[in-house]
């Protein structure tokens, strides 16, 4: 049976979509679900910090970079004419100059060299991952810092899922994806594969209008989504906010309160969901952890996803 | 194109540019542009500001403002996308079967026997206009986000833009938001623009970041903040522009904090200012005001304006 795949989102920075990234992939790793868990946010990965671990098994990924050979090239300026972004610059009866930053990756240009003078080199954008922290498999993307194309790492990471469960539909049961913030290409690609979306919010101003938008950008893309309501005792407003969420007709699984232990766990990489630690399981922030996971464990199961 | 026409604009006037990045997300970005904003507006030292925001993907800056007059809207058409054009095409499935488009954006159409454009996939390269031996694509330009705009206390400008959700072109925005400050600016001739940026280290961050006179680093003493921190200074670094570091949440009780203060001390980073953690923060965006304003003698008030006090030295100093 193909694994559920489930995609932590929700518009704004910093609501807490990573930490309840990992800590879902422990709690369904506790009901001995084999879990794969994989760090979409490429700019920022932190998956791996808040686990406690390292990353291993670095692969490169490359992305197309045209090569001009200057002995044969004609300098006929087709291939700068016809490049839509304007990634490569030609003075007339100059040889053309590459502005790599600006390459889409179409290659069109070295389609089209009508005497074969580009070849397709490649750079390199950054990296994946794959490594096991707490008996958990944990894949990871990482964007070069000063390259601009995230969006390259993270359709890498799709495709490598794309071929885990083609080729082992029984490996994982449970597949969790942490998507970066914002609106973007990058989180677009993420919540396209996933079939379930939970939005983190935080209930203020900033975390409602962030929330609306990201839920426009799913429902765009075909999908629903539940909402979980982090730090919910921020302010006192936690009923009111998730009644006008309600009055939205937007669903929610639940919400987490402030809670020390949570910061705690969260700074010195322990998730606070793991077995065998020391954090305090009558706790608040523990105890509203194992109540929005059970409301998206029943989700999971009344769609018919993991048996 | 855009990021040619910024270059050219910023010699033009000698406004300081300071953004305000993160890396990471949710560390008080918005809450300290809007209070530093706030300050320089109220600051007769300082001859006119203007706010810009950045975040286009979640721009939250105008929340804290009340708008006065709207100064403009404006929708951008900065994405290109392709239309297959049904009446040109004789079914031979090159398209398909000679690769035309690297994005996956062509799949074919068995029963009608006809290509089908994934409009989110699209990039707009124009190769499958191009390659058709029929031109059976045409490209067009779609609206693609819009520059909003409005006067707020004591007459100053603040411009947003919002990307049309699906559009994917984050970065693009924020250069036409730039270039729309860059043109307003023109007949404001203000003396400082503070920028309210985006998480991350890709391309929005990288078109926030070209052309700015001074960034502002956020951090909180955690280890994801530090990690992501660390990766947008290194891109700052890229273009040679100063910086100097806040730290949010300072006083967080945290095991980290030995280690975090350890590496920005070996690291000589310049720390501008530290702002304890404080519920008034929140409650200022509740109120849809910037903290300085809503609770001036707060904690985080308090540690703002002496970072305000030490920005406006080198704001002067620059100008």
């Amino acid at each position: 049976m193909k694994p559920s795949i489930i995609a932590i989102t929700g518009g704004k920075g910093g609501t807490g979509k990573t930490l309840i990234a990992v800590n879902f992939a422990i709690l369904f790793k506790n009901l001995g679900k084999k879990v794969l868990l994989i760090d979409c946010d490429v700019d920022n990965p932190n998956t791996y910090l808040l686990l406690g671990g390292k990353l291993e098994n670095q692969k490169e990924v490359t992305f197309f970079l045209p090569e001009f050979n200057t002995e044969i090239c004609t300098k006929c300026g087709l291939c700068a004419e016809n490049c839509m972004v304007h990634a490569i610059l030609q003075v007339k009866d100059q040889l053309p100059i590459p502005m790599l930053n600006l390459c889409s990756g179409c290659k069109l240009c070295f389609k089209i060299c009508p005497v074969n003078a580009i070849e397709p080199s490649s750079k390199v954008v950054g990296w994946t991952y794959k490594t096991q922290i707490r008996n958990l498999h944990l894949w990871v993307g990482e964007l070069k810092v000063g390259e601009a194309r995230s969006v390259a790492i993270v359709e890498k990471l799709i495709d490598n899922m794309k071929m885990e469960i083609e080729t082992h539909p029984d490996r994982y049961d449970i597949i969790i994806l942490d998507t970066a913030p914002g609106a973007h290409c990058d989180v677009e690609k993420v919540i396209s594969t996933a079939d379930y979306v939970v939005s983190i919010t935080e209930p203020t101003p900033f975390g409602a209008l962030d929330l609306k938008r990201i839920i426009k950008l799913i429902n765009l893309l075909g999908k629903t989504t539940k909402v979980i309501i982090n730090r919910s005792s921020l302010l006192g407003n936690k009923d009111l906010f998730i009644k006008e969420l309600h009055d939205d007709g937007i669903k929610t699984l639940g919400d987490i309160p402030l809670d020390k232990e949570i910061v705690n766990s969260y700074t010195i990489g322990v998730p606070i969901m793991d077995k065998n630690t020391n954090f305090n399981i009558n706790g608040k922030g523990y105890l509203a952890f194992l109540d929005v996971f059970k409301n998206l464990d029943q989700w999971i199961n009344s769609s018919g996803g993991v048996q | 194109m855009d990021k040619f026409e910024w270059r050219c604009t910023i010699n033009l006037s000698d406004i300081f540019r300071i953004g305000v990045v993160s890396g990471k997300g949710g560390v008080g970005k918005t809450s300290i542009a809007a209070s530093l904003g706030y300050l320089a507006m109220c600051d007769s030292d300082i001859k006119a500001v203007i706010l810009l925001d950045c975040d286009v993907d979640a721009p939250n800056l105008a929340l804290l403002f009340k708008a006065k007059d709207d100064i403009s809207n404006k929708d951008l058409y900065t994405t290109l996308k392709a239309q297959f054009l049904e009446e040109k095409c004789i079914h031979c499935k090159k398209c398909i079967d000679e690769n035309y488009c690297e994005f996956n954006a062509l799949n074919w159409d068995n029963e009608h026997q006809i290509p089908i454009i994934d409009y989110l996939s699209c990039e707009g390269c124009g190769a499958c206009a191009y390659l058709c031996p029929e031109k059976a694509f045409s490209i067009e330009m779609v609206k693609s986000g819009i520059i909003k705009s409005f006067t707020t206390i004591n007459d100053i400008p603040l411009i947003y833009g919002e990307t049309i959700l699906g559009s994917t072109t984050s970065g693009k925005i924020v250069s036409e938001c730039k270039n729309f400050a860059e043109e307003l600016n023109k007949s404001i001739s203000a003396q400082l623009a503070i920028i309210d940026g985006p998480p991350g280290i890709g391309c929005p961050v990288i078109a926030t970041l070209s052309g700015l006179n001074y960034v502002i680093a956020m951090v909180e003493p955690t280890p994801s903040g530090l990690h992501d921190v660390i990766r947008v200074i290194e891109v700052a670094n890229q273009f040679g522009i100063p910086f100097s570091i806040i730290v949010n949440k300072a006083d967080l009780e945290s095991e980290f904090q030995d280690k975090f203060k350890q590496y920005i001390r070996e690291k000589e980073y310049d720390v501008i200012g530290k702002i304890p953690f404080d519920f008034s923060v929140a409650e200022a965006i509740s109120n849809a005001q910037p903290v300085v304003l809503y609770a001036p003698d707060s904690k985080a008030s308090v540690a703002i304006k002496k970072i305000y006090n030490k920005l406006k030295k080198k704001i002067l100093n620059q100008n």
